[in-house]
């Protein structure tokens, strides 16, 4: 209940609730020389000169700020970084720096939590493949946390809880769907689960009705190490299924170490590995707006 | 539908198909397999959460009854007219709580589930046991139930309340 309760808030949140808190520091550190600034016109013959065109009195016209302004159609200046730079990219690089700052602060650690059941992690990208052999069985898990933290419904405060609401910081968890293959020596194909976190239990729970931690959707047999899902392999759909078949699955995947100890150990890789990946990006994107 | 299983811990390692048929089996014994069953697994934490709200007793227990009919007397079948009607109710084990007590008095856990599950179920079907007369009612049937369930699976359970269980 308390997991439902923490993920009332929108994803969206993240970017707009952090910025203005920390963005002073951030100004300050970006008021240094940069690349259109207008203090660097003097070491930029080019644009300076774009300067002269653009002024309607002369270069030591106090208005010369404003012709670099999006009022007059002139959104950016050149640098000889070969893109374009305008006031808004300059917002821009301080909210990235700040928000930055920010998840830094907020990330529980820079090494992501390792799973308990002597579990492999193999990365590639924003793609995990946790794989781990046993009795001859080899048990792969892959996931992708793109897309894996669920759309939330901004829930309705209730009175008198408003101020509440906004002292706690939303906490965003990665649920995403993951492929179980089990590969048994000398077998041509594995049996896959396509599985997933079902909504109620990681968002939207009201009441008693909650689902298991995990779910699967999906069973088939795929070619061993095959990258494209065989569409023509027949495929179980768990939605219509005997319930007692459904629980000898899942009794099966908890002996090959897949069960709710796992799913919450998945959620915790997930979301640091998400939130790492988040980082990542926003330095990037930082970047490319600096043209660095 | 027939039985709902979720299993919403991650405490105690559960046999989901051997409880789902021990369940089955419990219901053929009662003639209310027609009857939908939700079996929800928590830990400690859960069921005394659900003990202190609905029982106001702040403390883990073994088995918490939700009947659909809440005014069933004892022994009578549920008069259900419409789908949506053949429904008992749900039942919350707690498997951790049951893992601790079998650890002390070294039973067998799913053994002790089934045991605890067939509690359950009587406070769905109207069973009580706040005065001696319930008591007895309740052990009786509880008694029959696991009887027949031992002579059909061969097991050796014996009825929750001989353990003399205040709780639930």
């Amino acid at each position: 209940m308390l997991k439902s309760l923490s993920r009332a808030v929108s994803v969206a949140a993240r970017l707009s609730t952090k910025a203005p808190a920390a963005a002073p520091t951030a100004r300050a550190a970006l008021a240094s020389p940069a690349l259109c600034a207008p203090s660097s016109a003097s070491t930029r013959p080019f644009t300076r000169s774009i300067w002269m065109l653009c002024s309607s009195n002369g270069a030591t016209s106090g208005s010369r700020p404003k012709l670099l302004s999006t009022e007059r159609g002139l959104p950016a200046v050149p640098c000889g970084c070969g893109g374009l730079h305008t006031e808004g990219d300059k917002a821009f690089a301080e909210f990235l720096s700040d928000e930055i700052k920010e998840e830094k602060k907020i990330q529980k650690s820079a090494t992501l939590p390792k799973m308990s059941g002597g579990w492999e992690l193999k990365l590639n990208g924003t793609e995990a493949k946790l794989i781990r052999s046993l009795s001859g069985e080899r048990v792969t898990i892959t996931f992708n946390i793109n897309n894996s933290i669920p759309p939330t419904l901004e829930e309705e405060e209730e009175p008198g809880h408003g101020q509440k609401a906004e002292e706690k910081e939303p906490e965003i968890v990665s649920t995403p769907n993951f492929v179980v293959e089990v590969l048994k020596q000398g077998a041509k194909n594995a049996l896959v689960f396509d599985c997933h976190f079902p909504e109620d239990e990681i968002g939207h729970g009201k009441g008693q009705e909650e689902s298991d931690i995990f779910a699967i959707q999906e069973v088939s047999f795929q070619p061993e190490g095959d990258e494209d899902w065989k569409e023509t392999s027949y495929t179980l759909n768990t939605d219509s299924l005997d319930w007692a078949l459904y629980d000898h699955f899942m009794d099966f995947l908890a002996d090959r170490g897949v069960d709710n100890t796992f799913a919450n150990e998945l959620i915790e890789l997930s979301t640091a590995l998400e939130h790492k990946e988040y980082i990542q990006f926003l330095e990037d994107l930082s970047s490319y707006i600096k043209c660095n | 539908m027939g039985i709902v299983l979720r299993n919403l811990q991650n405490v105690v390692p559960l046999r989901r198909a051997r409880l789902r048929k021990d369940v089955e089996t419990l219901r053929h014994i009662l003639g209310v397999q027609k009857f939908d069953l939700g079996i929800i697994c928590v830990d400690n934490r859960k069921i005394q959460n659900l003990n202190r709200i609905y029982r106001k007793k702040n403390a883990p227990t073994d088995v918490l009854s939700f009947p659909f009919y809440e005014d069933l007397r004892p022994g009578k079948m549920p008069c259900a007219l419409h789908r949506d009607e053949f429904n008992l109710g749900d039942i919350f084990l707690g498997v951790e709580y049951v893992m601790q007590q079998c650890r002390e008095t070294s039973c067998d856990f799913h053994g002790t589930l089934t045991v605890v599950a067939a509690h359950g179920i009587c406070h769905l079907l109207g069973y009580r046991h706040e005065t001696e007369e319930e008591w007895n009612e309740l052990f009786q049937r509880e008694s029959y139930i696991l009887t027949e369930f031992n002579r059909l699976t061969g097991s050796h359970l014996e009825p929750l309340t001989k353990r003399c269980t205040q709780d639930s």
